[in-house]
């Protein structure tokens, strides 16, 4: 029976070729826009690239101090301190590095100044995330130790500040801020949320030591679990450590709250959740994601919908005919759905390639720094359900109408 | 075979109400072939649909076999449907798009039966209507008396026990004509009950029994 319904699908989409072709750019151009928001969402929150293993780290971004009163709110990066005293010595995970968020830097090379972002990170940081060492090496413990002034840039920054290979850059010196660094490494570009930035150096080498004091500053901590199935425990630990944490000013501040999120839990936190409660509203943000999508495909979807009752109405004789010889309303309705599904399906395919050239002009161009697309067989996954979703949507109602068309009126219809 | 115990049928509009057949009892028996005849409009095809159960009485009820249909739901009467009868219409509602073969297999995709099967069955109902090298053809590529002969394979390649022909030669010559009522005829002398409605005198005289319908009611 599929394949009388793959013949007549076929034979249907091909009579009308217009209407067919109408159909499919409606499509196309839904699921294309669909495929790019998949497609973004995967790369930022999907384990990959410098953040493969980001299914068993957390990352402490941000925490929040209430007065007394409750009146007063304080939410700020943490401290260096903080992450030395109170996570640093946490049990139970792999290891806990520590990060400055990236910050605009000035990079003087005789006449030339160029504004760069970077990052002032330890050890832990580079065994934590993946990079991919193009030249030289990456900073260890005994740099950090010994203070050493030297620097990490991405291939684009060594690229524009020492053409050539990656290489070229091993050695030579920067002056940032007045500091002046040996770069002993390049790496690939990176555009993931804690891998982002153009130069890293060692958090020792700041000018000041003043950093080791504080609780709060401009810090992320990152904790590597041994398993993911560690994380919830982490996560309590730390709600736990986090209610431990007196402050500077203990008179001021009543209670410390920070959380160890995933990616997902921090984008959540950071868009609906709110840091008040270990819950990030990564639920929320999922359905708010999924509603949005689904209203989306609303509208070419009911504009599919009065194409596909036009498309079906011409085909009242067959209903007809079909129903004289035995189908039943289900059968008819299935069959059109069927039919429906699969020309989403070819646009979905088409709207694939297109995404997949869409995305590559957009990492062509940087309309975002470093930032990598990925088409990857989850996109498409997610593409062929998306489509799949948006043929049920537009064919079920009018295969459902069309199919409950009483016999003998629809065999006069062709007369 | 078919009994129809005073059955009644009204056709509704927004405004107008027509009765387009009125108490009728007919009983159709088993390996007859009746033909039906009447002026267009008397409800000679609203009797056809409601013996083919294609349409439901307002009043009264229809046995099939001994057994009332009234209750069925819709798809106990497909079934019903696909087992029992065949239809041949006027305009041969061939579906364009489907080659000869297919159109001619579409009864038995109702039913569970593998597809070497089902295609074999058609095979042999187009042989038996003399378009055994027509299979790949789609059916613009017919004359009109070729696709009323595949119209015919369709109806009978479910082996049904009653075809139901609504004028199937009303839109062919007289020779194509006499060709389809030919292999009615045979397919009639085989066993299967045939009721067919037709203006023309010549064939209902070829028929076993003839049916007047005037009015939306059985004449003598």
């Amino acid at each position: 029976m599929l394949r009388n319904y793959l013949l007549t699908a076929w034979k249907v989409f091909m009579r009308r070729k217009l209407f067919t072709a109408i159909n499919l750019v409606c499509i196309v151009l839904t699921l294309v826009v669909l495929m790019v928001v998949t497609s973004l969402l995967e790369t930022a929150f999907r384990p990959s690239g410098v953040e493969g293993r980001s299914e068993r780290f957390l990352q402490i971004v941000m925490m929040r101090m209430d007065s007394h009163d409750g009146n007063s709110v304080s939410t700020t990066p943490l401290g260096y301190k903080l992450i030395e005293k109170f996570l640093k010595p946490m049990p139970g995970v792999e290891r806990v590095a520590a990060a400055t968020l990236p910050s605009g830097a000035a990079v003087y090379q005789g006449e030339r100044v160029s504004e760069m972002q970077m990052r002032r990170v330890d050890a832990d940081y580079w065994k934590i995330l993946d990079f991919t060492l193009l030249a030289g090496r990456l900073p260890n413990a005994a740099d950090d130790a010994a203070g050493r002034m030297i620097a990490v840039l991405n291939a684009t920054t060594a690229q524009r500040l020492f053409p050539g290979q990656p290489a070229a850059a091993v050695g030579q010196h920067i002056d940032v801020g007045g500091q002046n660094f040996e770069v002993v490494g390049v790496v690939e570009d990176a555009m993931h949320v804690n891998a982002f930035a153009d130069i890293w150096a060692p958090i020792s080498t700041f000018a000041s030591s003043d950093y080791r004091n504080e609780l709060t500053g401009m810090f992320v901590a990152l904790i590597l679990a041994e398993r993911s199935a560690d994380l919830p425990r982490i996560q309590r630990q730390v709600e736990q450590i986090a209610k431990g944490v007196v402050q500077a000013d203990p008179k001021k501040w009543k209670t410390t709250r920070f959380w160890a999120d995933s990616k997902l839990d921090l984008f959540a936190r950071m868009t609906v959740g709110g840091n008040e409660k270990l819950d990030s509203g990564a639920g929320l943000l999922l359905a708010l994601i999924a509603a949005a999508m689904l209203l989306f495909m609303l509208l070419p979807a009911l504009n599919l919908v009065n194409l596909n009752t036009g498309r079906i109405m011409e085909r009242r004789v067959e209903i007809g005919v079909r129903k004289a010889f035995g189908a039943t309303s289900s059968q008819l309705a299935l069959q059109l759905v069927v039919e429906n599904v699969l020309l989403c399906l070819a646009g979905g395919l088409i709207a694939l390639a297109a995404t997949a050239g869409l995305l590559a002009w957009l990492e062509h161009i940087q309309l975002i720094n470093y930032m990598r697309y990925d088409l990857s067989l989850a996109v498409f996954g997610w593409g062929m359900l998306i489509a799949t979703v948006f043929g049920l949507l537009s064919g079920v109602l009018p295969a459902w109408k069309m199919s409950r068309l009483d016999p003998v009126h629809a065999l006069k219809g062709a007369a | 075979m078919i009994r129809l115990n005073k059955v009644s049928k009204t056709y509704r509009t927004d405004k107008v109400e027509t009765l387009a057949v009125k108490e009728i009892d007919l009983h159709v028996k088993k390996g007859e072939f009746v033909a039906m005849m009447g002026p267009s409009g008397c409800g000679k095809s609203t009797l056809l649909n409601l013996i083919g159960l294609l349409d439901r009485p307002g009043e009264g009820s229809i046995e099939v076999e001994g057994i009332p249909i009234t209750r069925y739901r819709d798809k106990q009467v497909a079934k019903l449907r696909n087992s029992t009868f065949g239809f041949i219409f006027q305009s041969f509602h061939l579906i364009p798009d489907l080659r000869v073969i297919d159109n001619v297999e579409l009864p038995l995709l109702y039913r569970s039966m593998p597809a070497g099967e089902r295609r074999r069955l058609a095979r042999e109902a187009l042989e038996k209507v003399g378009l055994g090298a027509r299979m790949d053809h789609f059916p613009n590529q017919l004359s009109g008396g070729q696709q009323q002969r595949v119209a015919i394979a369709r109806a009978i390649v479910g082996q049904p026990q009653v075809l139901l022909a609504d004028e199937p030669t009303g839109n062919l010559d007289s020779k194509m004509g006499a060709e389809v009522m030919d292999i009615l005829l045979g397919l009639n002398a085989e066993g299967t009950t045939v009721v067919m409605v037709t203006h023309d005198e010549h064939e209902a005289r070829r028929t076993s029994r003839i049916v007047r319908v005037f009015d939306g009611q059985l004449v003598a």
